[in-house]
């Protein structure tokens, strides 16, 4: 997995290095892993994506715990929108290299909250930040799970799958190799027929 | 008028060339026309192409053990590298045959008779009947080609099997290699192997599986069908490890690692409570205002 994310990065450099318009469009269409910086003044890690990147400086924010991650780091970005406001989620968590095995895990989530014109304001009750209102109905958004289920489920159970039907550790049923030389038959068959002709 | 061009434009076209090349190689099994087809359009220029991406061709067909099959016959070679006769020719010792193939069509043509090293056939020849039939007896869409060749002097067997699914209405496409080497110029000889697996599945994402493992065991050398027969039997049993070690692995990883990145429930085994967290939060603002 480490590999395959190195290369994504590098064939996005490549691909651009051929065709220099597509620069714009190539990084803000195509996620790439987030990068992890640090905020000296802070002494905190923060998360780089497209949506910080402003040209070519990110700008730092404040974290965002999860109890799901154990760890990791996370960056939450804000910006206000003309009816509401959006925003992008970062979390990025790397194994620990235990048991040989390595992987990380990038999320990049995007929301964007629309306030209809003339609904109730959220009472203020000497909180400063008035987005924790919102904070639930953001939380119960089970996108990650679903996600995590299908990764496991039938992208794993599915490449295991075709992994298996590529070779077979038992010995072939008889079936199958009667099949193999149905086909072989068949073949010559069709090519006598040719001949005919 | 000579027209020439600059340097930086040529410097530039050698390195889009280089850049077309590298996509190329690693184009995924099954999905080399694909790839050509869009590094095509990078470059827009399919001369450039043709001729500074030829040898990224050749070599991919080589990397990947592409089968190949003459008009007129059921039986497959593969292309590789111990085939290589040069000027866009193969070898297939189980014919005694040397084509042309043409790397973007992946067609065989031309076929001459070919006859290989003489000394070697009798190994050669015991190899490739033994590993037939456990292709045969493992490898569902399964094709294997065994080289007797002298390198550095030492007499050579080399083996090369490799099955693929290619399935691009379903998303996916899958193949497995593995390269054995054994010289019998000592009474017991170190069998050199690599196995290789890749899988792409695409529906609605994009997973890969790219895995590969090296072995090396020994093997006592005696006749040639009692060496070929012990042969093959450490083949099917490092061939059978491997692929028992990859199940498995899915099984560690889905429990250990995934889990490790990215929990399915928090550690207190049930879902957040978003509700709570608010009023929680909202409580300890107001015990500090």
């Amino acid at each position: 997995v480490r590999v395959i994310v190195r290369v994504c990065a590098c064939d996005c450099v490549r691909v651009i290095v051929c065709v220099p318009s597509l620069c714009e469009d190539l990084l803000s269409s195509v996620d790439q892993p987030l990068k992890i910086a640090r905020d000296k003044v802070v002494g905190k890690d923060y998360l780089l994506c497209d949506y910080n990147r402003d040209g070519d400086s990110y700008r730092c924010s404040t974290e965002y715990r999860d109890l799901y991650f154990e760890g990791g780091v996370s960056s939450v970005y804000l910006w206000d929108l003309d009816h509401g406001f959006a925003g992008v989620i970062l979390i990025k968590k790397a194994g620990d290299g235990s048991k040989k095995i390595k992987g990380c895990w990038d999320s990049i989530h995007v929301v964007e909250v629309q306030v209809r014109a003339g609904a109730p304001l959220p009472v203020q009750t000497g909180i400063n930040n008035v987005n924790c209102f919102y904070l639930p109905n953001l939380g119960n958004m089970d996108m990650e799970n679903k996600i995590r289920s299908t990764l496991n489920e039938i992208y794993f159970g599915k490449t295991k799958d075709i992994v298996n039907g590529l070779r077979s550790i038992e010995s072939l049923p008889d079936n199958q190799k009667y099949r193999q030389l149905q086909r072989e038959l068949s073949q010559v068959l069709t090519q006598r027929q040719i001949y005919i002709d | 008028m000579i027209f020439q061009l600059s340097t930086a434009v040529q410097l530039q076209h050698k390195k889009e060339v280089r850049i077309a090349a590298n996509f190329i190689i690693h184009a995924p099994p099954g999905e080399f026309n694909e790839v050509f087809n869009d590094v095509r359009l990078l470059l827009n220029s399919d001369n450039l192409l043709r001729e500074g991406a030829a040898q990224a061709f050749a070599q991919y067909n080589m990397d990947q053990f592409t089968p190949a099959k003459l008009d007129g016959s059921e039986d497959q070679v593969l292309i590789t590298e111990h085939g290589d006769l040069g000027h866009g020719r193969f070898f297939d010792p189980r014919k005694k045959q040397s084509f042309k193939f043409d790397h973007l069509r992946k067609e065989a043509s031309e076929p001459q008779s070919h006859e290989g090293e003489v000394a070697l056939r009798p190994w050669r020849d015991a190899c490739d009947e033994a590993l037939r039939a456990y292709v045969k007896d493992h490898y569902p869409t399964g094709v294997c080609t065994v080289y007797g060749k002298t390198i550095d002097g030492q007499q050579t067997i080399i083996a090369c099997i490799e099955g693929h699914q290619f399935q691009p209405k379903n998303f996916w496409n899958g193949r497995c290699r593995s390269e054995w080497k054994f010289t019998i110029s000592q009474p017991t000889a170190q069998v050199v192997g690599v196995l290789k697996i890749q899988v792409h599945y695409y529906e609605d994402g994009n997973v890969q599986l790219v895995s590969h493992k090296d072995v090396q065991e020994s093997l006592i050398i005696s006749n040639e069908v009692q060496t070929a027969k012990e042969f093959v039997k450490i083949i099917e049993n490092a061939e059978n490890e491997y692929q028992t070690a990859i199940t498995e692995n899915y099984q560690t990883m889905s429990d250990t690692t995934f889990k490790a990145l990215r929990r399915q429930l928090p550690v207190t085994r049930t879902k957040i409570d978003w509700n709570k967290i608010l009023s929680y939060k909202i409580g300890k603002e107001m015990q500090n205002a």
